[in-house]
């Protein structure tokens, strides 16, 4: 999950602004009573409130790649391959099952049969092969690398390519649909990551019916975003468990129980998402009871929390890391990079400073990732150590200029600032010298340090979208071209591209574990945390189970209450 | 500046500001002797010099006076969220969030303040004291026109000023210090140009004028002194102002680019996050900068009474 550059601050405005009314209006208003259970039924007219940090952009997968979006999107609609809930591993979704060809070029899905959308028409492969020719045809301003940039990731580019921006090439070729359930999906090269990748919401099927009765265009003009088509803000039709409601941006987000859905049915009957921006305004909104439940609890808001409600952990599923561009200063020099890992102290500003059950990282990826590495070389804390070092790499008066991002939270560094300062005076204490610098997040921390690899030290970290260690390890060291790190080395480059492409995944896996045991020799950063994050719930809520990657099912989800 | 303004009787709509007693009393040692006469018999006075004189031990002699380096974060283990160990003898007010001493920060902190405060009002009060006198010396157009710069400064609030320009140049503690001191122009610049006005139509001034005294010799010699005692009040009391918009900058985010310098605002933004658990840690900064800036306000005041004759009884 990234961060957008555009149209958000003033999504954010409109949500904090919204945020405020409602929690004003919910003084007067009682109208969407949260964990409601009366009126009899057997509780059918049950209505869980969530709190969510945002609106979301858009209700259509292809144009999205923020959280907000991606969880209201996964409750309408459903994709081919699915996650078991709470891990990363993947499980028949709308395809029951799947096969490869000898190349790895055609893969043919076998779908469910009896699935309907929420508009009644049917579900089968010639719906696929719809929305799967509608995104590899997407023209104009559906090319702008905010809106669609799940597929330009995963897929590359497009038919047309209308945007010096868009990948040149692309790895789908063409769907067929030789029957009602079966879908062939023809790539232009082996790409192993394309299953676990179809996860995502941004790949979710939506019915062409209504896609073409409302439209999905879009227009994009400086830094705002204009969804004209009304089926990702008005109409949008999926197949998931629920189906939507009505959506007052600023203010809430309904969506009820499909009746007719093909697989368990959803427990609770209406889910409404709050926006409310201000991380101490959802708190404080759980406690009056005017929320059933918000995501992203804040680390020193949790002990509290946990005396009357329930906190839930989400696995840590990123890294932080603290960069070392190779080509600034003396940060080519190994000795040097190793003094300077060895003098920071993770495990302490970890324990200060992270909610509990975050975990010092010691590679470019989290150890629930397959592929993780339990043998690399590891940098503990050991002021001697770096003191040694240092006299080895030879540098006299060693200065380096560290760079650190101001305004923001990212679920890896909660608190840069923090992080910048342990770090600091971790690097003063064996004698470096500490050049400090900021700028605010987007875009100038993002371009000075990733484009314009202005930075000696910084620090980034990474969410994964997918279980795929080219998810992590491929999008840092797989590019030729990296002003952030100034390390192409060929070796981990080729090793990148042919892991991408072996099918035999238990190859796979011990080729990214080469990867990664070469990576942290080379040291090109030091990755310093795989952080978690908490969602809290009222007691009498059960059923909701946390993913890595955020993907977390309302329709499991029920109330309890007398 | 050879020649001054032949308009040398204001206009009437010029704000009249008492012009001092056309007595030779008023241009030498003896009105501070006598302001230094009424500011001992003022407590609140006294009171002001004790917290301003301990202001500045500590802001000098930090070095000495801290325990620990300010951004010395080695005790970083002893903390977990929301838990900061106390104070103790080995840290007198206890650890901050990073496991810094919250003393050696305080200390810091006040050489900070001081520097800023300082700095921006040298800065500051210069610009004011040559843009008041070059209008006050010359009188029309220029007047006119400066008096209009003044106009416009003074139209936006401070603060929010400083604000847009410390925004505007960068984070750093140059701009900060910049973005004070402009604040501080226009209220020297009017200050200093009302006082030269009233000290235009003093005697002593015509006298001067009719035994042949040049005019910038009037201007320099007599006018200008004459008028610097209210600057000196005003100085006074915009070190106040100065550190509590240097804190309040610092709160908002803007400094020095290294968030390890101790600065009471930014500790105060610090603390805010740990408000519940560790109210100390915003208490402390907070209450230094009152002492600064009422120690300062405080002999400000006082000094005003004692030599601004209005206030004379």
């Amino acid at each position: 999950m990234r961060v957008h550059t555009r149209s958000r601050r003033v999504l954010l405005g409109f949500a904090a602004a919204g945020a405020s009314l409602a929690l004003v209006a919910g003084c007067a208003s009682s109208s969407s009573t949260p964990g409601d259970n009366s009126g009899g039924g057997g509780g059918d007219d049950k209505t869980l409130v969530f709190g969510a940090s945002a609106d979301p952009q858009v209700i259509y997968g292809p144009y999205v790649s923020d959280g907000e979006s991606l969880r209201v999107i996964d409750q309408i609609f459903e994709t081919l391959v699915a996650l078991k809930p709470g891990t990363t591993e993947v499980q028949p979704g709308l395809a029951e099952s799947w096969s490869a060809s000898e190349n790895n070029l055609d893969w043919t899905f076998k779908l469910r049969e009896g699935v309907k959308f929420h508009d009644g028409t049917d579900f089968n492969a010639d719906a696929v092969c719809f929305n799967f020719e509608r995104w590899y045809n997407f023209k104009g301003a559906a090319q702008d690398s905010n809106l669609t940039y799940y597929w330009q990731t995963v897929f590359g580019g497009f038919k047309t390519r209308d945007n010096d921006a868009v990948p040149e090439t692309s790895i789908y070729k063409s769907c067929d649909a030789p029957d009602a359930t079966t879908a062939v999906i023809h790539l232009t090269s082996p790409n192993s990551s394309f299953i676990p990748a179809l996860v995502i919401p941004a790949f979710s099927i939506a019915s062409p019916t209504a896609l073409d009765k409302y439209g999905d265009s879009v227009e994009v003009s400086g830094d705002s975003v204009n969804f004209t088509g009304t089926f990702g803000t008005e109409h949008p039709v999926g197949t998931g468990p629920y189906a939507f409601k009505s959506w007052t941006p600023g203010d809430k987000l309904e969506i009820v129980r499909y009746d007719d859905y093909w697989g368990d049915k959803a427990k609770i009957k209406t889910v409404i998402f709050k926006p409310i921006a201000d991380g101490p305004a959802r708190k404080q909104a759980l406690e009056a009871g005017d929320i059933d439940g918000y995501d992203f609890v804040a680390p020193e808001d949790i002990t509290a929390l946990q005396a009357s409600y329930q906190v839930l952990e989400r696995p840590a599923f990123n890294v932080g890391y603290l960069g070392m561009n190779q080509n600034s200063g003396d940060l080519g020099n190994q000795k040097f990079r190793e003094a300077i890992a060895y003098s920071l102290d993770r495990e302490s500003l970890l324990k200060a400073k992270y909610p509990p059950g975050s975990e010092v990282a010691t590679q470019f990826m989290p150890p629930t990732l397959w592929g993780w590495n339990p043998d690399v070389v590891t940098y503990p804390y050991d002021p001697a150590k770096a003191k040694a070092a240092l006299q080895e790499s030879g540098i006299k008066n060693p200065s380096v200029e560290f760079w650190y991002p101001s305004g923001v939270s990212r679920p890896y560094m909660p608190d840069p600032t923090a992080v910048f300062q342990a770090f600091k005076a971790n690097l003063e204490a064996v004698g470096i010298k500490v050049v400090p610098k900021t700028a605010a997040w987007t875009p100038d921390y993002l371009k000075a340090v990733q484009q314009d690899g202005k930075a000696g030290l910084y620090l980034l970290g990474w969410t994964g979208d997918w279980a795929d260690p080219s998810n992590f390890i491929g999008t840092f060291f797989g590019r030729a071209n990296s002003p952030d790190w100034g390390y192409t080395d060929q070796a981990v480059q080729d090793g990148l591209k042919a892991a991408l492409q072996e099918p035999d995944q238990a190859k796979r896996e011990q080729m990214y574990k080469d990867l990664n045991a070469k990576i942290m020799e080379d040291l090109p950063g030091v990755p310093f945390v795989h952080n978690k994050s908490f969602l809290a719930f009222q007691t009498y809520v059960t059923g909701y189970t946390p993913s890595p990657v955020s993907l977390e099912q309302f329709a499991a989800v029920d109330i309890t209450k007398g | 500046m050879s020649t001054l303004s032949p308009e040398l009787i204001p206009n009437p709509d010029e704000e009249l500001i008492y012009a001092g007693e056309p007595n030779e009393e008023t241009t030498g040692g003896s009105q501070w002797r006598e302001a230094v006469r009424t500011l001992r018999r003022s407590p609140l006075a006294i009171i002001g010099m004790i917290m301003i004189a301990f202001f500045l031990v500590v802001a000098i002699f930090a070095p000495w006076i801290a325990p620990y380096d300010p951004g010395d974060g080695q005790w970083l283990n002893q903390i977990t969220p929301g838990n900061y160990p106390g104070p103790s003898a080995e840290h007198w007010l206890g650890l901050d969030q990073l496991g810094r001493d919250v003393f050696s920060r305080l200390v810091w902190g006040a050489r900070q303040s001081l520097i800023i405060g300082v700095v921006s009002l040298v800065i500051g009060a210069s610009a004011g004291i040559l843009l008041g006198l070059i209008a006050g010396a010359f009188g029309g157009w220029i007047d006119t026109v400066c008096m209009r710069i003044v106009d416009i400064m003074l139209s936006i609030p401070g603060l929010l000023f400083a604000i847009g320009l410390a925004a505007l140049l960068g984070q750093s503690l140059t701009s900060v210090m910049i973005a004070i001191a402009v604040v501080n122009v226009p209220i020297f610049a009017r200050l200093l140009r009302g006082q030269m006005l009233g000290q235009r139509r003093a005697d002593y001034v015509l006298a001067a004028t009719s035994v042949g005294v040049s005019r910038s010799g009037i201007v320099f010699r007599h006018v200008l002194p004459n008028s610097l005692t209210a600057v000196i009040v005003q100085g006074t009391l915009t070190l106040a102002t100065s550190i509590i918009d240097a804190a309040g900058l610092a709160f908002l985010g803007l400094s020095s680019p290294d968030p390890s310098v101790a600065e009471w605002g930014r500790m105060l933004t610090d603390a805010q996050s740990a408000l519940s658990t560790a109210p100390m840690l915003a208490i402390l900064p907070g209450v230094a900068i009152v002492i600064t800036a009422l120690g300062f306000t405080l002999v400000g005041e006082q000094m005003r009474e004692a030599l601004d004759p209005k206030y004379r009884r």
